[in-house]
């Protein structure tokens, strides 16, 4: 596969000489094809499953899954079929109906740097780690998940903006340390259905996240939506104070919905 | 330029902007009195407290921010959820953080 970098150095290298020889014969350039955002890099995958390993005290009881999320109002989230491509391997990964999957190891894969892709258009799609422990309250999540969801989610290059040049700026700017540690941050979470409110409990301490915590910040324009990957789930959007260690892994984080579940407008989205 | 600016911005800034977030400044117990769930219309909201700041969503539901001063520069957030055919549906409040 070929690294992104270098091709858009090449890009911006041959813009820039494009205004001066204006008015001289172009050459031709041929610039083979980046990396879909879409399709993710293996082995940043692989390093996300590591980091999963290295830090499950945030989550002790929980098992590590991946997920698919619709990204345009078009695409189709049924019949998703994922494989795992190199150059001379193609390793097919199930993927459950909550469009949910597990990365199998495959060490020719990894020396091919080879992409995980689906059958889905560019930017159609985003992914995310899931990590969820068992038994939890109905409408809840557990604040340590969300922690190393974040950390694995960004370790392994899953938010899909869509734009390529935003996707190697947030690769170059933005560690995995610095999403998950900082206020700043802004790694998003998105919710079973679209949410009214959330609330913290630890224990006797309760409290209401602000509004700018939730549907992204609140300040999304549909000029700046289309770049974002929470596009057709703005309304299940929500930050999670990750960086606030006053708040112990345990903490639970429960969702008031807009309308009961009965009634609910879309269908059901498994985090 | 133009979108490389903004997507610049946009990533240095993350999704959201971290800005504070401003709605219509408006005492809790007016709107307490005044929104009522199954009710209140989004015009009747708009002719009583003016524009305040919301999100709208694709299915149709927005919620609305409004925020009351309870002293020394805080402020409680009154958010009001309205359906599709513009009925208030919901309402919920928040009290300031502790300073």
């Amino acid at each position: 596969m070929r690294p992104l970098l270098p091709t858009f150095l090449l890009v911006l290298a041959v813009s820039a000489a494009g205004g001066s020889a204006a008015q001289e014969p172009v050459a031709k350039v041929n610039v083979s094809t980046t990396r879909d955002p879409v399709d993710k890099s293996y082995r940043k995958m692989i390093k996300g499953m590591e980091r999963f390993e290295r830090e499950h005290a945030f989550a002790p009881n929980a098992p590590l899954h991946f997920q698919l999320l619709p990204r345009t109002p078009d695409v189709r989230m049924d019949g998703i079929t994922l494989r795992v491509a190199g150059d001379t391997v193609s390793v097919p990964v199930p993927v459950g109906p909550d469009n949910s999957f597990i990365l199998p190891r495959n060490e020719q894969a990894l020396r091919e740097d080879a992409a995980v892709l689906a059958n889905r258009k560019t930017v159609s799609m985003t992914w995310r780690a899931l990590i969820r422990t068992p038994g939890l309250p109905p409408d809840t999540r557990r604040l340590g998940d969300l922690r190393l969801e974040c950390r694995v989610g960004t370790e392994a290059g899953l938010v899909s903006n869509n734009s390529q040049l935003f996707a190697w700026l947030s690769n170059a700017l933005l560690s995995a340390d610095h999403v998950c540690n900082s206020p700043e941050g802004n790694y998003l979470f998105f919710a079973d259905r679209p949410l009214f409110g959330v609330r913290l409990r630890a224990g006797d301490r309760v409290e209401d996240l602000p509004f700018k915590m939730l549907y992204a910040g609140g300040d999304q324009t549909p000029e700046m939506l289309r770049f974002c990957d929470c596009q057709v789930l703005l309304d299940r959007t929500y930050y999670a104070p990750l960086w606030d260690r006053s708040w112990p892994d345990d903490t639970l984080v429960e969702f008031d919905y807009m309308t009961p579940a009965e009634s609910a407008p879309a269908p059901e989205v498994r985090q | 330029m133009k979108a490389a600016a903004l997507l610049i911005s946009l990533v240095l800034a993350g999704c959201a902007t971290g800005q504070a977030t401003i709605g219509t400044q408006v005492p809790a117990e007016r709107l307490s009195s005044s929104i009522v769930p199954g009710r209140t219309t989004k015009a009747e909201l708009l002719a009583a407290f003016g524009k305040t700041k919301a999100v709208v969503f694709d299915s149709g539901y927005e919620s609305w921010l409004y925020q009351s001063p309870v002293g020394g520069g805080r402020f409680a957030e009154f958010v009001v959820l309205i359906d599709p055919q513009g009925i208030v549906v919901r309402t919920r409040q928040r009290a300031p953080a502790a300073p």
